[in-house]
């Protein structure tokens, strides 16, 4: 109970800050010069405060999202040498070379692009979608260390307070009763120390998650609750890409999960009636894919194809997520192997049963919770995946989520629905883990 | 015909056949293709022989030094994830520690979301405290990714290491500091370098997460092979870039023991 105060207290406190600025959103429009108008007008309040401008740039885009600060009182305001940065070229091999030549004069097969040419048509791409005008309160600050002081000073005293009686008790007592609290210290600097790693390692998610309950377009600009994208996720009024990038993913995740399932049973079997020389080869196999980063993985499957001049796209990113998830099948079926009879399948043999009726009848009971968690597996790495997706997905406008994303993010901007998907994903792996704790804990009772 | 049928029910019913189609299939799609990088590193866009692809490598600055950029980050976040990981590790390991498996269940679970969307986020983030984006996004965002591939590792071994080690080194007059350098570093060994190899190889291939976090202003080996390799007239030379890091992965699994860390990665997934 003390301590759920006390964390209760410190969150509400670290939360503080975030009031310490208030942002108010506008839209913007971008003249074909290159200047930016406002097309609301900011309250008078705010003249001579900052003003942080988001550009985007849609095509081609190396930079995806720029932003500038200006006063207030400068508009109206124009793009200027630091938007510089975002280059757009209207060849796609230029931006090959662009990129790595990154702020160079770009020298690609004798054609020359300049700088200046690429400002040029950057103008005609890029639009300005916010104009944020940030204002801070200062006096928050006071509040928040006055806040830290007393719960501090009252902790103090709180503890003051509870040990008033301790001056009674004998040397010999006072000093276990000392030990005793070294002990929880030390215990409490090595749990706060997990909890700062927890707290960092979830901040960006709580953006997220945060974030999902407000409609604004760019992650971090809060615009008030509303439920408004949960709605559009589950009605379908999201991105036409998003739906059809959930879509392939479940599908590729279920054909890949029950293939490789499948062939990574079977081969388990056979494994494991190996002889060991064959066998060691054969897992030796089964662990290349392991090891091979997605990178490598997914550009030579991407070469493999080109060479056999196959069309790349749904078949193709179904193979290829066999190849990673089936090792992993394999080596979840394995134990299980070892664990059962081994002369129970020729028994059944022996009593007239056909290979495939032993099979059935014999075999797959025993083997089946390794398949079932080995096709788990498959789904999660299927999901996940997002490099061998991304090199073996071809041009035919087939996306993944994890590809989904990658390509938004690119253009300079998130759909906002996928915060909302993936809140929920958090939640429910947050509820299955709860679950499957609290029964774990039982059994053990 | 009707021999030839009934040898060949004799061989689907030994059961070691049963893993020829996945042998085949490995061969296929696994062992054909990595043959293949090697081939198109040796042939120009015709298909003839060709060592120009790897002249070119040797005299093109960028992509040298983006290589040795990459491995020195690479390099630079497996040591600060073991630096941030082994610690944690150990707390959770200790055996007054009272909920282990929460505590590991909370640091795999950011893994279930999307971890390009979670660098998205992240990117945000340091927008929003208004920190500048680059080197140092980039290893936080490293590290942020791969940090519990070294965490798990580490808390497994040192999970299973036998306590009563530690405890006859006490009785034997060692201090903490002593009995910590000599009796539990040595024995968790193995876990460290899964740790490393299942935190290096990734960090020293990546492409896609430094793109996005530092605005592709940092230009790491990952990104530049996939330029190339997705440029058609460049393939090749996309190819000999993808073998110097498939060297570079080669010598790091050859130095780590792989058997393990894909094992370890199995089951943190």
């Amino acid at each position: 109970m003390r301590r759920l105060l006390v964390i209760g207290y410190l969150s509400l406190v670290i939360c503080l800050p975030i009031f310490a600025q208030s942002n108010l959103t506008y839209a913007l429009k971008v003249g074909t010069t290159g200047e930016v108008q406002l097309l609301q007008e900011f309250p008078e309040s705010y003249a001579g405060e900052k003003v942080n401008v988001k550009v985007q740039c849609t095509e081609y885009n190396v930079h995806g999202i720029d932003s500038l600060d200006f006063v207030f009182a400068d508009q109206p305001l124009a793009i200027t040498d630091k938007f510089d940065s975002i280059y757009s070229y209207t060849d796609a091999a230029d931006v090959q070379w662009a990129v790595w030549q990154n702020k160079k004069e770009i020298k690609n097969r004798g054609q020359k692009v300049l700088r200046d040419n690429a400002y040029k048509t950057f103008v005609e791409y890029v639009h300005a979608n916010t104009a944020v005008a940030k204002r801070s309160r200062g006096w928050i600050w006071w509040v928040f260390a006055g806040l830290l002081l007393l719960g501090t000073a009252a902790y103090g005293g709180y503890i003051v307070w509870s040990r008033r009686k301790e001056k009674e008790l004998s040397s010999v007592e006072q000093e276990t009763l000392r030990r005793k609290r070294m002990g929880n210290r030390r215990h409490y600097g090595s749990q706060l120390y997990l909890w700062l790693l927890l707290l960092v390692l979830y901040a960006p998610i709580a953006l997220i998650a945060v974030f999902s309950f407000t409609k604004s377009k760019i992650l971090g600009n809060w615009t008030g609750f509303s439920m408004d994208l949960y709605v559009n996720l589950f009605t379908g009024k999201a991105d036409a890409g998003l739906n059809s990038a959930i879509w392939y993913t479940v599908v590729i995740a279920l054909i890949a999960a029950v293939c490789s399932t499948l062939l990574g049973t079977l081969a388990a079997i056979g494994i494991y009636n190996m002889r060991a020389r064959s066998r060691k080869a054969v897992s030796l196999l089964n662990s290349v894919p392991m090891i091979n980063p997605d990178i490598i993985t997914g550009i030579s499957l991407f070469l493999l194809f080109v060479a056999l001049g196959m069309s790349q796209g749904l078949a193709t990113v179904c193979i290829a997520h066999v190849v990673f998830c089936t090792p992993y099948v394999v080596l979840s079926v394995l134990p299980r192997l070892s664990r059962m009879n081994p002369n129970t399948y020729e028994a059944a043999l022996d009593l007239g049963a056909t290979p495939a009726q032993a099979l059935r009848m014999v075999m797959l009971p025993e083997l089946w919770p390794g398949m079932l968690s080995g096709f788990i597996l498959a789904l999660t790495l299927s999901v996940d995946d997002f490099g061998v997706t991304f090199f073996t997905k071809g041009s035919g406008g087939l996306e993944t989520l994890s590809t989904f994303i990658y390509s938004d993010a690119r253009k300079g901007g998130l759909t906002p629905e996928l915060r909302p998907l993936f809140t929920i994903i958090l939640l429910v792996m947050l509820i299955a883990l709860i679950v499957i704790n609290i029964r774990n804990n039982k059994q053990k009772k | 015909m009707l021999f030839d049928m009934s040898k060949l029910v004799q061989i689907f019913s030994s059961r070691r056949t049963w893993a020829w189609p996945y042998v085949l299939f490995m061969v296929l799609f696994v062992v054909l293709p990595l043959i293949l990088v090697g081939v198109y590193a040796f042939t120009d866009i015709n298909g003839n022989f060709t060592i120009r692809n790897f002249a070119k490598f040797f005299t093109h600055s960028e992509a040298i030094q983006a290589f040795l950029y990459s491995v020195m980050i690479a390099v630079f976040n497996t040591v600060i994830c073991l630096l941030i990981g082994y610690p944690a590790a150990y707390i959770m390991a200790q055996e007054d520690f009272r909920t282990p498996k929460v505590m590991a269940m909370l640091f795999i679970l950011p893994m279930w979301i999307n971890f390009l969307l979670r660098t998205v986020a992240t990117v945000e983030l340091f927008n929003m405290c208004g920190l500048p984006l680059g080197e140092g996004a980039l290893l936080f965002g490293l590290c942020y990714d791969y940090l519990p591939f070294m965490i798990y590792p580490i808390y497994n071994t040192l999970q299973k290491m036998d306590n009563s080690l530690v405890e006859a080194a006490q009785d034997l007059g060692a201090n903490r500091w002593v009995c910590f350098w000599k009796i539990i570093v040595p024995l968790s060994m193995p876990g460290v370098y899964s740790g490393i190899v299942m935190v290096f190889m990734p960090t020293v291939s990546t492409f896609a997460i430094a793109e996005l976090l530092t605005h592709n202003n940092i230009k790491l080996f990952g990104s530049l092979i996939q330029d190339y390799i997705t440029t058609t007239d460049l393939l090749n030379y996309g190819a000999v870039l993808s073998l110097v890091l498939l060297i570079i992965i080669g010598l790091t699994s050859f130095f780590g023991d792989h058997d393990s860390a894909s094992g370890e990665k199995g089951g943190l997934v």
